[in-house]
């Protein structure tokens, strides 16, 4: 036997000391009230978490499907607003009548923006503006169509006359139209009364700035029969129209 | 076939308060000693082994079995003997080399001297505390040397130093009859 071991032995022979039972049973009891109130777990339970992230998913894509619409809806109504203050309308209708084909090609750029504010010369001024046109009716659009495909037709001279006359005939009103658009309320200034019936098919194929330009024209010169008719015939060919108050103004009064 | 101590706590912490019985029962008793012998005052012994427990059953849910259990058991009684100590101004390691303030003097105890297990019993409380620890956690835990060095915190070679010289002093005290 070694020393350690000897060591040993005669050390476990000493008094076994040992807790005192009410010790022990505190502990116990300790320990089974442990058991019986676990604490809170610190992760919530995973059945209940599995429903958390579809929920949050289907809310964020209807919110999100929600405000894009929103957005879409109220797109026009902004571009409207933002087109009357815009500096840069305003120099291209100062441009003079003398080049024709800025003009048509501005005109052609405006394809996507049809219900556009009239610039404020058209609201202050009686004089004819050239200002940049927004796509005519459908039928005007098909006709300028025709008219791109007929490759003389831009050139606005009397030339080009015979080529047109061989279009469509919403072509050919178009194609007519074209070289004298910036002019319209000069025409309208010096039409006939046989021409009176054709002034509001004439409007038509006109922007809806040049029409509205027209019809303040006939308010001026009296001739308010005719306006109110073509006032009516622009409202129902563009009723999402926001015609201002200024240029209602100059439409309405007698 | 008997449960082993680190199978009765993971039971325990799953709810099975039957497993913690056991293994108090396995412990209890060698636990005891072991503090009441390093602090010598029953009252304290019996405080710091309730605490002792304690700490096992909020441990718990978090027990995980890296050691053998009797090592975490010793480890948490180490800790709480070396902040008692430290309330009372005392350390561990400060009096490993030296002998501990002794009781030798005590004329009752050099009379109860000539028999051996009053003379060993003698011997360990006059040990520095960290032999005697080392010598506890050997006797009364069955820790081997390196498990002493994990539970004092200490290396192996200061605990198997430590223990060597518990041994030592030990037999001189028992082979003086």
């Amino acid at each position: 036997m070694t020393d350690d071991d000897n060591i040993s032995r005669r050390y476990r022979e000493l008094p076994r000391e040992e807790p005192p039972r009410h010790l022990d049973d505190a502990i116990r009891a300790a320990a089974r009230r442990a058991v019986h109130t676990r604490p809170a777990p610190l992760v919530v339970p995973t059945g209940r978490q599995r429903w958390y992230f579809p929920l949050a998913a289907a809310a964020i894509i209807v919110l999100a499907v929600a405000v894009t619409m929103h957005v879409e809806r109220e797109q026009p109504g902004e571009e409207i607003v933002s087109a009357q203050g815009t500096p840069a309308e305003e120099v291209k209708a100062e441009k003079p009548q003398s080049a024709p084909q800025p003009e048509r090609r501005k005109a052609e750029s405006a394809d996507s923006r049809q219900l556009r504010a009239p610039p404020p010369e058209l609201q202050k001024a009686p004089e004819p503006a050239a200002a940049p046109a927004p796509p005519p009716p459908v039928a005007a659009q098909d006709a300028m169509r025709a008219q791109e495909s007929a490759p003389g037709a831009l050139a606005g001279s009397a030339k080009t006359a015979p080529k047109a006359s061989s279009a469509p005939p919403a072509a050919r009103a178009e194609s007519a139209r074209a070289p004298a658009a910036p002019q319209a309320n000069a025409q309208l200034g010096r039409a006939d009364e046989g021409r009176r019936a054709d002034s509001l098919s004439a409007f038509a194929l006109q922007s809806p700035e040049q029409w509205l330009q027209g019809i303040a024209d006939l308010r001026r010169q009296g001739r308010h029969e005719e306006a109110d008719k073509s006032l009516a015939e622009f409202r129902k060919r563009y009723p999402d129209y926001r015609i201002s108050k200024e240029v209602l103004e100059q439409l309405e009064k007698r | 076939m008997e449960s082993p101590d680190e199978e009765l706590m993971l039971a325990y912490g799953g709810g099975d308060a039957g497993a913690f019985d056991t293994l108090y029962a396995r412990h209890r008793g060698g636990l005891f000693r072991f503090v009441l012998r390093a602090v010598k005052d029953r009252g304290v012994a019996e405080e710091l082994f309730q605490e002792v427990w304690v700490r096992v059953i909020e441990s718990r849910s978090r027990y995980a079995p890296k050691a053998r259990f009797t090592t975490w058991l010793y480890t948490i009684a180490h800790n709480l003997l070396v902040d008692h100590w430290r309330r009372k101004g005392l350390s561990l390691v400060s009096l490993d080399g030296e002998d501990a303030a002794s009781e030798s003097a005590n004329p009752a105890r050099q009379a109860e001297g000539r028999q051996a297990l009053a003379r060993l019993l003698q011997a360990l409380e006059q040990l520095p505390p960290a032999q005697r620890e080392a010598f506890l956690l050997h006797q009364e835990g069955g820790l081997s040397v390196a498990e002493i060095a994990v539970v004092t915190g200490a290396g192996e070679e200061a605990a198997k130093s430590r223990l060597r010289y518990a041994m030592g002093k030990l037999k001189t005290a028992v082979d003086d009859n």
